[in-house]
């Protein structure tokens, strides 16, 4: 346990450091946020515009799409920020910068995780507070219940969780690999999309890929579908939507188990 | 001289070879996201069979040329030009006894056409094994969009050259990079195609020169645009695209002179 607190204070200690790094160009990082919110902003909108011609998609309304369009987009605004470092981690190996990082007595993922904070990715955060206010508008408000608001904010950390550990996975490949492979920005990138939509549009396949293999509609179409009053997927029983955060920590735990593993094996680039 | 662009296009066509699994990578990024596509238009269809002109068929051969294409027409992320003026390369590519602005065109126009051998035909080939549409086979239609395409292309090089070469004036020009970008593909209908914005929307979006990137060619290429109107629009493509090269070299003009080269 005192292990756990003083890595997590390491790891604050670290974020301030870059942050405070960055702030001295102050202009900088002010005009990269409003370029990234004016680009997220402009691509959210965007994906609207498919309910002109149609009323709705396999029975969700404009509204509703863009409340789990906006969870999904913050869930993954989160995970841009905090996961950067992991992100770019075919990067450090190839500069043979782990081995570096590696003599240090600490905990590695800690010192790779905080490693690339950048604040204007802040920026890309905003696309989700824009949705989730556009979404309110267009849903003409939510009955609002304390189960709902858990519901949201427990499923947005799980889902943030989730696409993190998907990030680490892919960095643990590059031990062997050298270069983060297309798979892994498929999941993540190609993820954000899918679970943009809900999930019954995709093939039976794939919805339960999503589920129970990736779990990342836990993180995001699930706690939707509570908001909204809608009945869940696959017929799952309501109280399903409160296993995300199992769910999530169950996910991160063999991301970081297959990470250690693959720590342990690894033997550098040799450049 | 034109040998030598013709060489350097060549050139870049091969060095493009040598990167066969980030192409490999780069299909699997397009196919899913064509997968992804293609279920929302097919979720979207089930309310009515046509939007826009658009039957389902229709509009799963349109994800998938664009999935296509993108690469052809723009490159997302593309700054190696912004890359070579902040580390000061830049220099010895002005020093080069050719011209600057047709050096990086035919170097991108041998990437293009890369892409549209090792990238475009395998993925529109994987959307028709994937659900089972088909291509168009009268060859007038071909004819049309192979003409279409390239003007397209080189509206694509003419644009991503001017949004680095804001470099000279701006040190980090990436997010700006990344919103031009964004811009030009929302309203060339990478998104959302343009058939299905509201009216006025896609008013505006006819007259921009982004129309032509992507909009135009696949318009032909799904047999929408024939006859005359077919002609009007290529003629309005072609009009930016000369459009877009006069400001580019204008505006290259008036940045490489103000280029110091230190030590030099």
């Amino acid at each position: 346990m005192q292990e756990i607190s003083s890595d997590l204070r390491l790891y604050r200690h670290l974020i301030v450091m870059q942050i405070r790094g960055q702030m001295q160009y102050k202009l900088n990082i002010v005009i990269d946020i409003l370029t990234y919110f004016a680009v997220t902003g402009l691509e959210f909108v965007t994906m609207l515009l498919y309910f002109v011609p149609f009323p709705t998609m396999l029975g969700w309304r404009v509204g509703e799409v863009a409340m789990l369009a906006a969870v999904t987009s913050f869930s993954f605004g989160i995970a841009e920020l905090f996961g950067a470092g992991i992100d770019v981690f075919d990067e450090t190996i190839r500069r043979g910068d782990f081995d570096r990082v590696l003599l240090r007595p600490v905990e590695a993922l800690i010192l790779v995780a905080s490693s690339e904070f950048r604040l204007r990715r802040l920026g890309r955060m905003t696309q989700g507070i824009l949705g989730f206010a556009l979404a309110l508008v267009l849903l003409h408000g939510v009955d609002w219940t304390p189960l709902k608001l858990i519901a949201l904010l427990i499923g947005i950390v799980s889902g943030s969780l989730i696409f993190v550990s998907i990030l680490l996975l892919g960095a643990t490949m590059c031990f062997w690999t050298v270069q983060t492979t297309e798979l892994t920005s498929s999941l993540y990138y190609g993820g954000r999309e899918m679970l943009s939509y809900p999930i019954t549009i995709y093939h039976q396949v794939l919805q339960r890929f999503l589920l129970f293999v990736i779990p990342l509609a836990f993180g995001t179409f699930l706690p939707t579908c509570y908001l909204l009053g809608r009945p869940l997927p696959l017929g799952l029983p309501v109280w399903v939507t409160f296993l995300a955060p199992a769910v999530g920590l169950g996910f991160a735990s063999v991301a970081v188990w297959v990470w250690g593993f693959g720590v342990r094996r690894y033997q550098s680039t040799g450049s | 001289m034109l040998r030598f662009y013709i060489e350097v296009a060549r050139t870049a066509f091969r060095r493009q070879l040598i990167y066969r699994w980030a192409n490999i990578a780069g299909l699997i990024t397009n196919i899913v996201f064509g997968i992804i596509f293609s279920y929302v238009m097919i979720a979207l269809f089930q309310v009515r069979s046509m939007a826009g002109g658009y039957d389902l068929e229709d509009a799963l051969r349109y994800v998938w040329l664009v999935q296509s294409l993108v690469m052809v027409v723009l490159t997302f992320g593309w700054y190696e030009l912004m890359l070579t003026i902040r580390s000061g390369e830049v220099v010895s590519d002005l020093s080069k006894p050719c011209d600057f602005y047709w050096y990086w065109f035919s170097r991108e126009i041998g990437r293009s056409c890369y892409y549209v051998f090792y990238r475009a035909l395998p993925t529109y080939l994987a959307g028709m094994l994937l659900f089972g549409f088909g291509a168009p086979l009268d060859w007038r239609l071909w004819l049309a969009f192979m003409l279409s395409l390239p003007v397209g292309a080189m509206i694509g090089i003419a644009y991503r050259f001017l949004f680095n070469i804001a470099a000279f004036w701006i040190l980090e020009a990436r997010a700006l990079g990344t919103l031009a970008t964004v811009i030009a593909l929302v309203f060339t209908g990478n998104y959302v195609p343009l058939p299905f914005f509201p009216g006025w929307l896609h008013t505006i979006a006819d007259w921009l020169p982004f129309s032509g990137l992507m909009n135009v060619p696949a318009q032909i290429f799904l047999g929408k645009l024939t006859g005359l109107p077919m002609l009007l629009e290529f003629l309005r493509q072609s009009l930016w695209l000369v459009v877009l090269t006069l400001i580019v070299r204008a505006v290259t003009a008036q940045a490489t002179r103000r280029v110091v080269a230190q030590g030099g």
